[in-house]
Order: structure tokens, then C-alpha cells, then sequence
């Protein structure tokens, strides 16, 4: 008993780390971890890995938001999209086919998987010019980026298509479970041109806010079971500050490259799950 | 790069939206933190009644903060008389309650 717990406790903080860094919620490691390795019955797991995504979303956000890697209005804006969107997916769950789902988000992600693998040389996005309502919405955003050594200011397009992308990236979370970040990351970094740090950033800071009104339910279930959600979520808490005060002093272009894989690899599971 | 709009950052009387935010994330996941590390020092030492209630209220506290956040930005907007942004939030925590009594009576 107390070997297991420390053991999910440092998978846990791996988990936070990874996640902070990345913009996700790290349900990619704690779900299959505590499944395979620790024989938690799924739906225990899944609850402690939607309260473990607001444990990295807050535990990270700190850090961020003194950055201002952050960029508190688009979360805003798009949170719209994210919430909305969870909400249609727990609507319509059940007159859908999932499988059907599943390969369509699968090959959305492996087409951003590989819009990310021609970018990943970049930085930083250049020559971005503002829609109107991005200006309206005074969207662009600055902060001192610590491995450049400089202040890196940007401009952010693509306004109504990425809150449209966020929408949708809501009803997969809704109906499917899964995709707190990976759908977010993407849309932000290729649609809506933000710099990447400031994308995974800004999409650590949505996912706790889409995690919570999933957490409550579980909770009120009574799926989230202390013993368990306990050292996972203090893990992840733990780990996601150390992520955050590791990844400021990232390059972009590293964290891309982090992140390319778990896209592709995500993409071809969901494809799997859909085809099986 | 050149906007249509110079003063784009409108000098505020109060402390940048980011700040007020990050201090209410650091005391929400401190006090999350602090809890669920009780509870489990209780579990290992045995005592599983106490542990059990110090972690559920640890999760509660955590829970909570990400739900405060948005309430606390559209306060924010509001005093600032960021009309547009202020709405924005209140469809956000809309949206949240709407899938909690959701999933609560459908679940």
C-alpha cells in the first residue's frame, strides 16, 4: 500500500511535468499507468486524471501567468468555444457513433501532426497580420521570453476560426473523454499563429476550467476515490510547478518537438479505436 | 508593428488581470496542496476516516479554483467596463453549470 502510493506519486509527478510543459493534461500517462500498471478500474482512473488536469492547469498557471505566457483573453475567448462545445458533447452523446468520431478526430490530429513537423523549424511565427476582430478584441500579447532573453511581442489571427476549432475540440472532450490540450495546442499554434510557448501556455490555462464541470460530476458519481486521486493529484501538483519553472527557459521549436510525437501518437490510438 | 489602435494598453488603476489570477491559483492549489499532504501523512499512519475526509476536502479546494477564476476574470472585466469580455465569461460559467446539472441528472 504505501510502496503503490509512492510509486503513482512519482508517476504522478512525471505526469505533471510533462503535461506543464506540453499544455496537456497528462491523462495520456495517468489513465493507461494506473489501468495497466496499478489494475484501478477505468472509471476510478478517469476521474483521478480529470482532477489531476486541474491540478496541472493550476499548479503550472502560476508561473506562466507571472511570465505572461499566458494570454488571459484568448482563454477567455476560446474558453466560449471549449465550454460550449463539452457541454454539445454530453448533449448529443449517444446519438453518435464513436467510432465513427474517433477516426475523424484521429486524422484531424495527424493532419496537424504533420502541419507541426513543417513548422518545427520556427521559433517564432512571422509576418502575422490581425484580423479585425482579433484588434477589437485587443488579443495580441507580450512577454519576455527567458532562454531568448528578450520580449517577444505577437499578433493573433484567425479569430472565429480557431474559437469554431475550440468548439469542436469541446465536443471531443465531451463525448470522447479524451483531448483536453492536444486539440488546443494545435489550433492556437497553426490556425490562430500564436507563438508556441504562449499556445501550450494558454492552453494549460483553459484545461482546468473544462476539467472542473467534468470533475464535479465525477465527483458527485463518487468515482473520484481519495486513496487513489490523492497522491496522483499532489504528484501532478508538484510536478506541473517544476514543468512550468523548467519550461519558461525552453526554446519553442524544443517544446514543438516534444510535442510532435504524443500528437502523432495520439492520432494513430484514436484511428486504432475507431477501426477496431 | 503598426494597429489602428496606439494605446492599446490602457493604463489601469488596478494590478494587471494575470497577477490578481496567478494569486488566486497559488492559494487554491496551496491550500489543495496542504490538505491532500495531511491526508495522506494521516493514511500512512492509519488513520483512514481522516485521511479520507482531509484529501475529498483537499479535491473540493482544488476543484473549486478553476471555477473561481472564471468568476473572479469576469469581475475583473466588469470593474474595468470591459463589457464584451465580462459576457464572454458569464457564457463560460453558463456553460459550466449547464454541464454539471447535466451530468448530474443525466449521468
Amino acid at each position: 500500500m504505501l510502496l503503490q502510493t509512492l510509486e503513482i506519486f512519482l508517476i504522478a509527478i512525471s505526469a505533471g511535468v510533462f503535461g506543464s510543459i506540453l499544455g496537456l493534461g497528462g491523462g495520456i500517462i495517468i489513465v493507461p499507468v494506473l489501468t495497466l500498471l496499478f489494475n484501478v478500474p477505468m472509471q476510478t482512473a478517469v476521474a483521478a486524471s480529470t482532477v489531476s488536469i486541474i491540478a496541472t492547469s493550476t499548479g503550472a498557471a502560476v508561473a506562466f501567468l507571472q511570465d505572461r505566457l499566458t494570454n488571459t483573453r484568448v482563454a477567455i475567448w476560446l474558453e466560449m468555444g471549449t465550454s460550449t462545445g463539452a457541454l454539445t458533447g454530453a448533449l448529443i452523446a449517444g446519438y453518435l457513433d464513436q467510432r465513427f468520431l474517433y477516426i475523424l478526430f484521429g486524422l484531424l490530429l495527424a493532419y496537424s501532426g504533420y502541419n507541426m513537423f513543417k513548422t518545427r523549424k520556427n521559433e517564432l511565427p512571422e509576418g502575422v497580420l490581425p484580423d479585425r476582430l482579433s484588434q477589437k478584441l485587443q488579443l495580441q500579447g507580450s512577454y519576455t521570453d527567458r532562454q531568448l532573453g528578450k520580449r517577444i511581442d505577437y499578433q493573433v489571427t484567425g479569430t472565429i476560426p480557431g474559437l469554431i476549432v475550440m468548439y469542436f475540440s469541446g465536443i471531443a472532450a465531451g463525448l470522447l473523454g479524451i483531448g483536453a490540450g492536444i486539440f488546443k495546442v494545435p489550433a492556437m499554434d497553426q490556425i490562430m499563429r500564436i507563438p508556441f510557448k504562449a499556445s501550450t501556455a494558454t492552453s494549460n490555462f483553459m484545461i482546468g476550467v473544462t476539467a472542473a464541470s467534468g470533475a464535479v460530476v465525477y465527483f458527485a458519481r463518487g468515482d473520484v476515490k481519495p486513496m487513489i486521486a490523492g497522491p496522483v493529484v499532489l504528484g501532478v501538483l508538484l510536478g506541473a510547478v517544476l514543468g512550468a519553472k523548467l519550461m519558461v527557459r525552453l526554446k519553442s521549436s524544443t517544446i514543438r518537438k516534444l510535442f510532435i510525437p504524443i500528437i502523432i501518437y495520439t492520432a494513430f490510438e484514436m484511428i486504432y479505436r475507431g477501426l477496431k | 508593428m503598426t494597429t489602428n489602435k496606439p494605446d492599446i494598453q490602457t493604463p489601469s488603476p488596478h494590478e494587471p488581470i494575470e497577477l490578481t489570477l496567478a494569486r488566486l491559483l497559488r492559494i487554491g492549489s496551496f491550500i489543495a496542496a496542504v490538505l491532500i499532504a495531511g491526508g495522506i501523512g494521516a493514511m500512512l499512519l492509519g488513520n483512514e476516516a481522516i485521511a479520507d475526509r482531509l484529501i475529498t476536502a483537499g479535491l473540493l479546494a482544488l476543484l473549486a479554483t478553476p471555477i473561481m477564476r472564471v468568476i473572479t476574470a469576469g469581475l475583473i472585466f466588469v470593474r474595468e467596463k470591459d463589457w464584451r469580455f465580462a459576457c464572454f465569461c458569464l457564457v463560460v460559467i453558463c456553460a459550466l453549470a449547464a454541464g454539471i446539472y447535466l451530468g448530474q441528472t443525466h449521468g
